[in-house]
């Protein structure tokens, strides 16, 4: 009420509100907090003195919905005093997002380790055997690469810029964290559209092999065989790597939208924009990086093998048959394996040839 | 302390480096002379050499469908690294500042970031082509590495720097700068001066036979 009679004082000489900011001016100079104890020392009630800055600020704070007044300075949200959600926001990001997030991505990594010191690195049972699969082609493994390398680059800064201030303050000093961020802020800012780039690559290139399928289900019932001993049948790619893939694109999409409402604030996005925009972000984002430290895990010291296809091309045709049967059977089949000697001389060339690498891709579907 | 000597001497002694290196590798490259051809010519060594220095900005067929990815990279990260270095308004200041004096209209800062996106994303890519594609791989050493981490690292620290308020992060993209321009005339970076010569003389020697080449 008062702040849009604020607003709605504009009668161009300035004189009536000029008044009135000259009466608030002497309201402030008042020794109200002086009259206040005084009162109370006398036993009347407080609630008498009103401090009519507070009284404005909690008017405004208590609305449904942050009415827009009327100013000559052009821009969104000029005209809103201020916005109730912008606290509702901050309040979130430091009591709830940072800490609950800090503890999930520590709890994630506190439980690999302990599932490694019980389960150990995932052996090839039978060994690496003395002939290879072709898995993935050089344009596969570059596109799988370049959204490691720019999700991992997005992944450091990101984490940087959240929990910087309770993590990095302390063991930097403020002056060096200051540059510390400014300069993630810049990076991330400018590498997030590759994301968008890297993502519709790897959607184009992997999504057919993605399709959910027969078995799929059987395999996540009986934990990927990971937690018992015996291995379960699957295809060309797992269902924990088909539902990743998924994750990656719905959850990297909600990333990539929420991080371009961020960054370009061209489109006429408020400022309530903004803020549900930034908490989608870093949710997502922190569930992203979640599932990523669980991928790296089980693709370096969590199985032996697993990395192999995505470094060279090739995969052991033992390990193939134990984690992905159903694929390298047919593979098999179809006389794709080769023998070791004949990969080292291969990978002077592509490793997969444009016909066999569509014959391996439908092999995966 | 250590940012004066990144400012001062350390410039002006890459700069020099730079300048005196490459004008040394082109003079010994066009030192080096031509074999005398004896034979009639049947066509115009110059047009020949104008026609191959253009022409080959257009890929030839096979390339364009086979190394559709590599080419689309390759001038992705040549034309958005040109654009940076020439039409961004700090270096522009900075050449006009410490070089020529000159000074002409810089990008807008939004051409700026498309720039810098299509340059990171098409490094990146050639890079990772590089080191994953067996033939490129085997053909590539040590010296095509240092090139494009430079490279890299030089792009990098000059968008960590891009509010321009924090002097150490304009220092450290400075000092990586410096040592990409000491590096570059001993390297194969040269290409960016020296394929107009390989263009140039394969255009005329072809011209001068009288093929369309």
């Amino acid at each position: 009420m008062i702040r849009s009679k604020i607003l709605q004082f504009d009668s161009g000489d300035g004189t009536p509100a000029g008044w009135l900011l000259l009466l608030l001016l002497l309201l402030y100079s008042l020794p109200l907090d002086t009259i206040a104890k005084e009162a109370v020392s006398r036993g009347l009630p407080s609630a008498a003195v009103l401090n009519p800055a507070a009284e404005l600020w909690r008017d405004v704070r208590q609305r449904d919905q942050p009415t827009t007044g009327s100013t000559q300075v052009r821009g969104v949200d000029s005209g809103v005093l201020i916005n109730a959600y912008g606290d509702r926001w901050r309040k979130f990001r430091m009591q709830q997002l940072i800490p609950i997030g800090g503890y999930m991505l520590m709890g994630i990594v506190v439980v690999l380790a302990v599932f490694y010191l019980v389960r150990g690195k995932v052996p090839i049972e039978g060994g690496e055997s003395d002939r290879k699969l072709p898995r993935y082609s050089t344009y596969e493994r570059m596109i799988h690469w370049f959204i490691a390398s720019i999700f991992l680059f997005l992944a450091i800064t990101g984490l940087i810029l959240l929990f910087g201030r309770p993590v990095l303050i302390p063991m930097l000093g403020k002056e060096t964290f200051s540059i510390l961020a400014s300069a993630c802020k810049e990076g991330h800012n400018l590498m997030g559209p590759l994301f968008l780039l890297a993502l519709i690559l790897v959607f184009i290139k992997f999504v057919r092999r993605n399709i959910y399928q027969k078995g799929d289900l059987s395999w996540l019932l009986r934990g990927g065989g990971i937690i018992g001993p015996k291995h379960v049948p699957s295809n060309f790619f797992n269902m924990g790597e088909k539902t990743m893939f998924w994750m990656l694109v719905l959850v990297g999409s909600l990333i990539v939208v929420s991080g371009l409402v961020l960054v370009f604030p061209l489109f006429g996005q408020g400022r309530e924009w903004m803020e549900l925009a930034h908490v989608g972000h870093a949710i997502g984002a922190l569930l992203m990086i979640g599932v990523i430290i669980g991928h790296i895990y089980i693709g370096t010291i969590g199985m032996e093998g697993a990395i192999e296809g995505m470094k060279t091309g090739y995969c052991d045709l033992n390990w193939a048959k134990e984690h992905h049967d159903l694929w390298a059977s047919r593979a098999e089949a179809r006389g794709e394996a080769l023998s070791n000697e004949a990969v080292g001389q291969l990978r002077d060339l592509d490793p997969l040839p444009s016909s066999l690498g569509a014959r391996t891709q439908e092999a995966g579907k | 302390m250590i940012g004066q000597f990144i400012d001062g001497p350390l410039w002006t002694f890459s700069l020099a480096v730079f300048l005196i290196g490459v004008i040394w590798r082109i003079v010994a490259i066009l030192m080096a002379g031509n074999r005398p051809d004896l034979a009639t010519p049947k066509g115009s060594a110059g047009a020949g050499a104008l026609r191959a220095l253009f022409s080959r900005f257009l890929p030839e067929r096979t390339v364009a469908t086979h190394g559709r990815l590599q080419l689309i990279a390759g001038y992705l990260f040549h034309l958005g690294l040109l654009a940076l270095l020439f039409f961004a308004q700090p270096h522009i200041d900075f050449i006009a500042d410490r070089i020529t004096g000159l000074s002409w209209p810089a990008m807008p800062h939004w051409a700026f970031i498309v720039a810098a996106e299509l340059a990171f994303a098409g490094l990146i890519l050639l890079w990772l082509y590089r080191i994953l594609n067996p033939v490129t791989r085997l053909l590539s050493d040590l010296d095509d590495h240092i090139g494009t981490i430079l490279v890299f690292l030089v792009m990098l620290t000059g968008c960590l720097a891009l509010a321009q308020a924090f002097e150490p992060l304009r220092l450290i993209h400075l000092l990586l700068a410096e040592l990409l321009l000491i590096y570059f005339p001993f390297s194969k970076l040269m290409h960016a001066f020296t394929f107009i010569m390989s263009r140039g003389y394969t255009g005329a020697t072809m011209g001068r036979k009288g093929v369309n080449a």
